[in-house]
């Protein structure tokens, strides 16, 4: 046989043929840059850089691992385990296992999404966010590098931030990692990731359910515990993922019996459930679980996934209310219902056969909560709502308290439960009981304390019954993305600090302080023209808060992203947006490239954008990760006292002047540079210090003139309105005449010659010696060495 | 060596959850707390949120700074302490930035390093982890002068809780021997 010339099959072994996707060019929207789908060590140049500045602290929890069966070690004082990893390792791949657990949640809850939505809506459906929105996915395009425009295409952003999870998930396991910044910049690597699943997650929300699209004026939706008509049936949902919730309301829109019934929900449900249709409610945070399941409010439960209560079926069986659990991440021991009729399964809730069921089918749960919220509501018509059935029922619980302070030990605030029960005790006065409901968390750990097995949290409510009940705000519902042609009329104030700063209250309810603190912070940035942003638990809570004329920040301040407005952009997953926002900045008004570009945006936001996050009360995984993308991205955040529990934060030291210091690429020098921002994670103990903090935190080296004198004359007022003098490093921000707020001009002069030693020429009214630096209006600061290169070109 | 009567008995955590495996503080008298300053070559003073509320605590801790001891003022304590005349050597950072600062030997804002640090006014959650820090990164001597026992602290009081007029009359007792 003759043999013609050709390939052997041999020949074939690396060519792979791949059958099922065709793959489409990616459109020439942008020149890919450096970092497209970056793996676990892409960005480690730029996360070395940032920790070189912001030296990780650890304040461990515990001094010892037991994560494997070499252990428990001892690790105190920095020593060694049996695997050879140290304290301060440990602790950052702690944090690194919190910051994959928090990223895993916004990406899982994103699959489910995604795959549930293109099965319903198809892959073909248009990422469409509104007129105004073009950069639809800034974080999608700068992480992953690519343009999504249908559902199907956020899977492949979905499969990147998964492939990365499970990477730095393995990197946690024993005997990898032997150096704590090498596993800070992993979990910072999972929660950039986690950013990416939250966009995805609410970008599809947004375009299969129809949820407002970055409009600023939405609908404002009661919120609190005493919004519902308890003359209707009342529906609660609680937890994160709307998807199996939402036809509830389809369901009675459809059937026409919409207004018989009230759908209120906790946590971020109930934002996406406003999201949906705004004739949904609020009841409020996590915090309020306890305190409505307890009163009995609602009539059916639909529990969905993440910072719910993991004894829901305890507590709402307690009460005689049904659990419908819909989420594989939480099914809670209950009995898989799926495939049963829909009638079967009323029939075992109201008839009380099954204390809850497992019921992940959507559609049956739209169909099932409502039947079941009639026929429990027809039985529980003479509710009483307060806790206890009577006052000596109430006086009697108090009784048993014998002051021995086992939950004062316990509380996560040593609220002094004690003293308010012993003066219950001998007056009848429940003031001191009361007071403790503005604060507690209703986390129940009080009772499991307690050796009288006294229902504390109920006496707390009790206690403050009225004041809880009057608790009914507004919250105005999430517009999700900030529309271009906002950025574009703020990034120039922002980038030059005419704005004096972006405030973005983010995160749980664990406050140190009343709920009503977060108002008082935030109101203070906002009566100065900072922008403020807020999502989560804390958008909730801002809505559950009036002032002497019973308005909330939403009825009071417009719902732009600009000057002296308050945007609440969602949900958890909403938090997106604000990253978002900042990357727009850069983009839009800097027109900055995003395909693949992370650590150039970044380093845009480090030095240009004073955005600041701010979580008055972190306490989940997800608040860690979210947290983390943010300092990656450039943004410092202030959390509340209880943040440092995360046991790590990111602290520079200011009076080390060569840890300060950028690229001009102006005048193509390394020039040392005022440390600001000086902290990227820090964590306040009180109001007062977390609103000095916020301002000092928005200072940036590229600020003009003006701007820097905008910054510094809110940041000098604020310290000294609530610190009592002029900030300890007020001048080392200073780099001429020009920055010092006018109005103090003279007198700052004065102390920067008495007490710090500059020239001045007070004939001209000028510095001649003692800056750090001077001003140059086209200082153009950069750390990142190739992006230094590329500009200067 | 701290004699047994200088002791309080083994206390309650502030946190009967905050377990660690090294040494717990040694709860100790004031008259301990007085010895301590009066070896230290360079004590110092720190203050917390809580002078925002308790004006007792603001009180001793300027008769502290009249006594000589530099006052490191947080959390907005400078305010109540610069209105009574207190001159704090930092009023802006907060515990969490002082406690980094801390770790840094190069930390000598009055040109030595602290070797004795005494905590007046703090949520004890915040501090506990402050002076956990400090325990396994330092060598610092720590001294919790509130009133929950901390057992992360090298020293710190016993649970003073449930009288505070006791706590005070401690506190005064530390200022009438230094």
């Amino acid at each position: 046989m003759l043999m013609k010339k050709g390939i052997f099959v041999d020949e074939l072994r690396n060519v792979v043929i791949k059958i099922g996707e065709i793959a489409e060019e990616e459109e020439e929207w942008e020149s890919p840059g450096p970092t497209p789908k970056p793996g676990i060590i892409e960005l480690r140049k730029w996360d070395h850089k940032l920790l070189e500045r912001y030296e990780p602290f650890y304040a461990p929890m515990q001094d010892f691992c037991n994560l494997c069966t070499m252990g428990p070690c001892d690790l105190s004082f920095n020593k060694k385990g049996a695997c050879g990893i140290d304290l301060r390792t440990a602790k950052a791949r702690l944090v690194t296992i919190a910051c994959c657990i928090g990223a895993s949640a916004h990406t899982a809850h994103a699959r489910h999404l995604v795959d549930h939505l293109i099965e319903e809506f198809g892959e073909d459906l248009p990422i469409n966010l509104g007129g105004d929105v073009n950069v639809e996915a800034p974080l999608i395009r700068t992480v992953v590098g690519i343009k999504p425009k249908t559902l199907g295409d956020l899977r492949k952003a979905l499969e990147w931030a998964e492939k990365e999870i499970v990477k730095v998930l393995h990197s946690v396991h024993i005997g990898n990692e032997e150096n704590f910044v090498d596993y800070e910049s992993k979990a910072m690597h999972v929660s950039m990731a986690d950013h990416v699943g939250m966009e995805v997650a609410d970008i599809a929300q947004i375009v299969a359910f129809g949820f407002p699209k970055a409009k600023p004026d939405t609908d404002l939706v009661p919120t609190g515990f005493g919004i519902v008509d308890t003359k209707k049936p009342v529906i609660c949902v609680v937890g994160h993922n709307v998807m199996y919730s939402r036809p509830i309301i389809d369901y009675l829109e459809r059937s026409g019996r919409i207004d018989e019934f009230e759908v209120a929900g906790l946590c971020c449900t109930a934002h996406d459930m406003t999201r949906y249709r705004s004739k949904a409610k609020i009841f409020g945070p996590i915090s309020y679980q306890l305190r409505v399941i307890r009163a009995g409010l609602p009539d059916v439960v639909v529990s969905d996934e993440q910072c719910i209560r993991a004894d829901l079926v305890d507590a709402c069986s307690k009460m005689g209310i049904p659990l419908i659990a819909t989420s594989d991440a939480a099914v809670r021991g209950l009995t898989d219902v799926s495939d049963w009729k829909a009638e079967d399964i009323v029939e075992a809730l109201v008839s009380g056969k099954l204390k809850g069921v497992f019921l992940p089918v959507p559609e049956k749960v739209g169909e099932v909560a409502p039947k079941v919220a009639e026929e429990i509501f027809k039985r529980n018509k003479d509710r009483k709502y307060k806790f206890f059935a009577s006052d000596d029922e109430l006086k009697a619980e108090i009784a048993k308290c014998t002051q021995c302070m086992s939950c004062v030990f316990t509380c996560p605030h040593n609220l002094r439960i004690d003293i308010g029960m012993a003066q219950a005790q001998k007056t009848g006065d429940l003031s001191k009981l009361a007071i403790l409901e503005e604060q507690c968390l209703a986390c129940g750990k009080c009772e499991q304390s307690c050796p009288k097995q006294i229902k504390i949290v109920n006496v707390i409510m009790r206690s403050n019954f009225e004041k809880l009940y009057a608790k009914t705000g507004k919250t105005r519902v999430g517009r999700g993305p900030i529309q271009d042609t906002e950025i574009r009329k703020v990034g120039q104030p922002i980038v030059f600090g005419q704005i004096p700063g972006v405030i973005a209250a983010v995160g749980c309810i664990n406050f140190p302080d009343e709920m009503k603190s977060i108002v008082e912070i935030l109101e203070e940035f906002l009566k100065r023209k900072y922008i403020v942003v807020t999502s989560g638990c804390h958008a909730m809570d801002i809505g559950m808060i009036k002032d002497e004329e019973g308005k909330t920040l939403y009825e009071k301040y417009p719902g732009n992203f600009d000057a002296g407005c308050i945007v609440n952009v969602g949900s958890c997953v909403s938090n997106a947006h604000i990253a978002g926002a900042a990357i727009k900045i850069a983009n839009i008004f800097a027109m900055r490239p995003l395909r693949g570009n992370y650590a150039e945006i970044a380093d845009y936001i480090l030095n240009r954008v004073g955005a600041v996050g701010f979580s008055w009360g972190p306490y989940s995984h997800k608040a860690a990760s979210i947290a983390t993308g943010f300092n990656r991205l450039g943004v410092p955040v202030v959390v509340g006292p209880h943040g440092t529990k995360y046991r790590r934060a990111y602290i520079g030291k200011p009076w080390k002047n060569d840890k300060w210091w950028v690229y001009d690429i102006k005048s193509g020098k390394k020039t040392f540079i005022e440390p600001a921002p000086d902290s990227l994670l820090v964590a306040v103990e009180t109001k007062e210090e977390a609103i000095v903090q916020l301002a000092r935190l928005c200072i940036r080296p590229n600020d003009t003139s003006m701007g820097r004198q905008i910054k510094l004359t809110h940041y000098i007022e604020l310290s000294k309105k609530y610190m009592g003098d002029l900030p300890d490093d007020w001048h080392i921000y200073v780099r001429s005449e020009a920055d010092l707020p006018l109005k103090m001009r003279e007198e700052l002069l004065k102390v920067l010659e008495e007490q710090h030693g500059w020239k001045i020429d007070w004939d001209k009214k000028k510095i001649v010696e003692g800056p750090l630096r001077g001003y140059d209006a086209g200082f153009n600061p950069t750390v990142v060495e190739e992006v230094f290169a590329k500009y200067r070109r | 060596m701290i004699s047994k009567e200088e002791k309080f008995p083994i206390a309650k955590r502030y946190n009967v959850a905050d377990v660690q495996v090294s040494r717990d503080a040694t709860a100790v008298k004031p008259v301990v707390v007085v010895n301590l300053i009066k070896k230290a070559k360079n004590p110092v003073l720190i203050t917390g949120g809580s002078l925002l509320r308790e004006e007792k605590l603001v009180e001793i801790a300027v008769k502290f700074y009249e006594k000589g001891i530099p006052v490191i003022a947080t959390g907005g304590s400078s305010k109540p302490l610069i209105e009574k005349g207190v001159k704090p050597l930092f009023k802006t950072y907060t515990l969490h930035q002082i406690t980094q600062f801390l770790l840094d030997e190069d930390f000598k804002p009055n040109g030595k390093s602290f070797d004795v640090v005494l905590f007046l006014g703090f949520l004890p959650y915040y501090l506990s982890r402050m002076l956990s820090a400090l325990k396994h990164f330092s060598s610092i001597t720590t001294i919790a002068i509130d009133e929950f026992y901390h057992p992360h602290a090298k020293f710190s009081f016993t649970n003073l809780t449930k009288d505070k007029e006791m706590h005070y009359a401690m506190l005064e007792e530390i200022l009438s021997r230094i």
